[in-house]
């Protein structure tokens, strides 16, 4: 039990760490984002999400953890679906860049303890980064994608993605507090 | 003589006068059924809760990109198939429901028929 608290706190300081690694990069005055580079952060941290959802249907036999993980493909793939047609239209190539290969990072070591657990352990591990991975990636879309970008409907795009992460991760929290039996 | 015919034909009339003061009730038509709108957007109902006389239609629009469904929350009497973005779908109401989403059970949204 206490391994798996060490490596959940683990796992949300080092997906915290893309929220502070942004806004250090932003406090020290550096280049801040093009809108080429924000939409490129976007889709990773969508696509990270449906990554673990991958895992999830690999791993897990819970219908409750199972619907969820599906819910979560469905949605951030619709995400990326337009925010792709979105720089289609505007003619931006998504562009690689500090805080996409920061996310990708995390995200690596995070599959790696998803990957290394089985049974309830993981459900409730998927879970609980579920719940980190949200709180992180909507501080991050606030406050520093939104306030980076410059075209208004790339803009429009990330603000309208804030309701639904907001309430994955309100279905996340319900669903480890089943798990935990409160 | 003259009672009986007096009170045969007010028994007679009686029911036509009851009809003229009531406004011939079986002839009035039941209001027309309305068309009530419900639009999912940001991931709500909106209206979340919404009135409605039995036997009107409630249009559920879903102006979202992620995909959606609408189902009744106490016995799952019924639901929506999912609904993409931009698809919508159509119920008559005849008893009131408390509902969800089932993709996000955050979404909840109520029906009262009067």
């Amino acid at each position: 039990m206490k391994r798996f608290e060490k490596i959940t706190m683990k796992a949300t300081a080092l997906l915290l760490s893309v929220f502070a690694f942004g806004t250090t990069v932003l406090a020290q005055g550096n280049p801040t984002l093009s809108d080429a580079e924000v939409a490129s952060a976007a889709v990773t941290a969508n696509q990270i999400d449906i990554d673990f959802a991958a895992i999830a249907k690999e791993k897990s036999k819970n219908t409750q953890v199972l619907e969820f993980a599906r819910t979560m493909a469905n949605d951030h793939q619709a995400v990326i679906d337009q925010a792709v047609a979105l720089t289609e239209k505007l003619s931006v190539t998504p562009k690689d860049n500090a805080v996409s290969q920061q996310l990708k990072a995390d995200a690596e070591k995070t599959k790696e303890q998803l990957r290394a657990k089985s049974g309830k352990a993981f459900d409730r591990a998927y879970i609980d980064n579920e719940v980190s991975y949200h709180t992180a990636v909507i501080a991050a879309v606030k406050d520093i994608l939104i306030p980076e970008t410059e075209n208004a409907e790339l803009k429009d795009l990330l603000t309208s993605v804030v309701p639904a992460l907001e309430a994955h991760l309100e279905h996340a929290k319900m669903i480890q507090h089943k798990m935990s039996g409160k | 003589m003259m009672l009986p015919m007096l009170t045969a034909t007010l028994k007679a009339l009686l029911p036509c006068a009851l009809i003229l003061l009531t406004g011939f009730p079986f002839l009035k038509e039941r209001p027309a059924a309305k068309l009530h709108r419900v639009e999912i957007v940001q991931m709500k109902f909106s209206p979340s809760s919404l009135s409605v006389q039995p036997g009107d239609t409630v249009v559920f629009v879903n102006l979202d990109v992620v995909t959606h469904d609408v189902t009744e929350a106490s016995g799952k009497s019924w639901r929506s198939p999912p609904l993409a973005a931009k698809d919508s779908w159509k119920k008559v109401v005849r008893t009131s429901a408390n509902y969800y989403c089932s993709f996000h059970p955050v979404m909840k949204g109520t029906i009262t028929v009067q």
